[in-house]
């Protein structure tokens, strides 16, 4: 029998309700020799208790106890575990009570004297009815996050697009501020403006003009690598020298801060295939969060390790923590902790689109107040080295495009 | 030591762009002469002496790279610059395969632009020495056959 099957993977947890003792025990001895062992309770106090400690799968409910009715412990049950399915057992002549609990949320009653073969039928009915909901659940679940993810990308897909057209537009006037502003610097650096009249004010109006533009240029650049289509260096890359490389370059950055950096890395790392510049970037990207996250001192480990098929990079730091709300926001454009003109808000979006062009996988935990760690997974080696020039954005959405297909 | 004026040829089709940036160059001591197309490019090349042309590489009609390529092939001395409003570096690295001598991105520091001038005048200035040398040795040898 195929029901049968099912109870044998899995068993099923069961609970028996009954006030009468001898009843209730050579039911429970009955089921155990068809392979069911049951836990017991003899009235609905006991009952209820018994489910806070512990799931059950099916319960069978005498009606008639004293204390809390049957009916009663029913609707408490379906009020509390949703996923528990309740089989109830009636007196001869109440039926009425029967009905009643089927309107309340029973999966079935059964007439007393009841017969063991009955009963156990019932009980792999309501079994399997439990996991039929589980699947259907799972997979509304799953379909429901497939969904969300795919308006996801298709909004970072083609906001990276929009995105690239104004920088691509931006750096051209941009250009042109800034060499104006250069210009104006070599004319007050002329000897017949020597003394021209507040000529500090012009210089330093300028200087900030210049820094403005710098900043904006950093941002139209950062967009533009982020989209454009890259050129993609793909060689033989070690990880933990790649890494070593990394904090050598944001020494200076620690200077004013008291954090050590704690190396837990395994030299031994054989190469894998990737691109080193693009993971440099993402390895300078998570160590200057992970600086900026140290308000005055701290800890920042950097850990490389292998896993099977891939090698996996950690970065940790004990500084502030990100909280729950905006922990999903981390990866979006322009979202940005920092004060204006101190964070693009671009950092970890461009890091997790270099890192899954590169076939790679990135996760992140964080506790407030603890610390956050970033945890990178890349391959040893890439799916495909062919069309490797292909932007990421498109790259993403043809991949969801045919999951979305297949279901 | 004096400073030998580069003689550039700037290309943009912005014109504001090239409006300042001829300004800030002659300031700099080099001399500027400025072109608003490919086209235009290719025909002040045929009259006028020029060490270093800085070229946009996104230009309406004839864009960058195919004027990169017409002046490597009819100028092959003269040493290319290329200015890129677009961040992709791919266009950039195409050029430097066509033979340009380097690449900006737009908005560029003046300082790195102006030494990359200086060394592209170098490099131009010890290509034409080869040049010379190869040629002498040659009517020398020439020479020795008579």
């Amino acid at each position: 029998m195929k029901t049968g099957d099912n109870h044998k993977r899995q068993p099923i947890r069961l609970l028996l309700v009954d006030d009468e003792d001898h009843f209730r025990q050579t039911i429970a001895k009955r089921l155990a020799k068809r392979g069911l062992n049951c836990d017991q309770a003899s009235n609905g106090n006991e009952c209820l208790s018994i489910l806070e400690k512990k799931a059950m799968d099916v319960v069978i409910l005498d009606v008639k106890m004293p204390g809390m009715s049957g009916i009663e412990v029913l609707q408490n049950i379906n009020a509390t575990y949703p996923a528990t399915e309740v089989i109830l057992l009636t007196g001869h002549a109440t039926t009425f009570d029967g009905i009643e609990g089927i309107k309340s949320g029973a999966f079935d009653y059964l007439m007393k004297p009841i017969e063991l073969e009955h009963l156990y039928n019932k009980i792999i009915q309501a079994y399997d009815k439990i996991q039929r909901i589980a699947a259907e659940q799972k997979e509304s679940e799953y379909r429901k996050q497939m969904e969300q993810q795919m308006i996801a990308t298709e909004r970072l897909a083609s906001l990276g697009t929009l995105a690239a057209g104004v920088a691509h537009e931006i750096n051209n006037p941009l250009a042109i501020i800034r060499e104006s502003a250069g210009w104006m610097q070599q004319l007050f650096a002329r000897d017949e403006l020597k003394d021209m009249p507040r000529r500090d004010d012009f210089t330093k109006a300028l200087d900030k003009v210049e820094k403005s533009v710098e900043r904006a240029s950093r941002i139209t650049h950062q967009l533009l690598g982020f989209v454009g289509k890259s050129g993609s260096a793909v060689s033989e890359v070690n990880v933990t020298e790649l890494a070593e490389e990394a904090i050598r370059l944001i020494t200076h950055e620690i200077k004013n801060k008291d954090i050590e950096i704690v190396r837990r890395m395994d030299p031994s790392l054989s190469p894998i295939q990737s691109d080193p510049y693009q993971l440099r970037q993402v390895l300078l990207n998570l160590l200057t969060n992970a600086i900026h996250a140290i308000k005055s001192a701290g800890t920042i480990t950097i850990a490389t390790e292998d896993v099977g098929d891939s090698q996996m990079i950690t970065v940790s730091d004990t500084g502030g923590g990100i909280p729950r709300e905006n922990l999903a926001k981390i990866f979006e454009p322009f979202f940005s902790t920092k004060p204006p003109g101190e964070g693009t808000g671009l950092g970890l979006f461009v890091t997790r689109g270099i890192i899954e062009k590169l076939d790679g996988t990135i996760e992140v935990e964080s506790k407030v107040g603890l610390g956050t760690s970033f945890c990178i997974r890349m391959p040893k080696l890439l799916k495909r080295t062919e069309g490797f020039e292909e932007s990421f954005s498109q790259k993403w959405v043809e991949k969801i495009r045919a999951r979305a297909k297949k279901t | 030591m004096i400073k030998i004026p580069i003689r550039v040829l700037l290309v943009d089709d912005e014109k504001d762009f090239v409006e300042i940036l001829s300004l800030r160059l002659e300031e700099a001591g080099e001399i500027v002469t400025p072109a608003h197309s490919g086209r235009e490019c290719l025909d002040i090349l045929e009259t006028k002496e020029i060490d270093v042309v800085i070229l946009d590489i996104l230009m309406p009609g004839m864009d960058g790279i195919t004027t990169l390529k017409e002046i490597k092939n009819r100028f092959p001395l003269v040493e290319v610059i290329m200015l890129t409003g677009h961040g992709s570096t791919e266009s950039a690295v195409k050029g430097m395969k066509l033979g340009a001598f380097d690449y900006l991105l737009k908005p560029a520091h003046f300082g790195e632009l102006t030494a990359k001038m200086e060394a592209a005048l170098k490099r131009k200035d010890e290509q034409a020495e080869r040049i010379r040398k190869a040629e002498v040795k040659f009517l020398l040898r020439r020479g020795g056959d008579i």
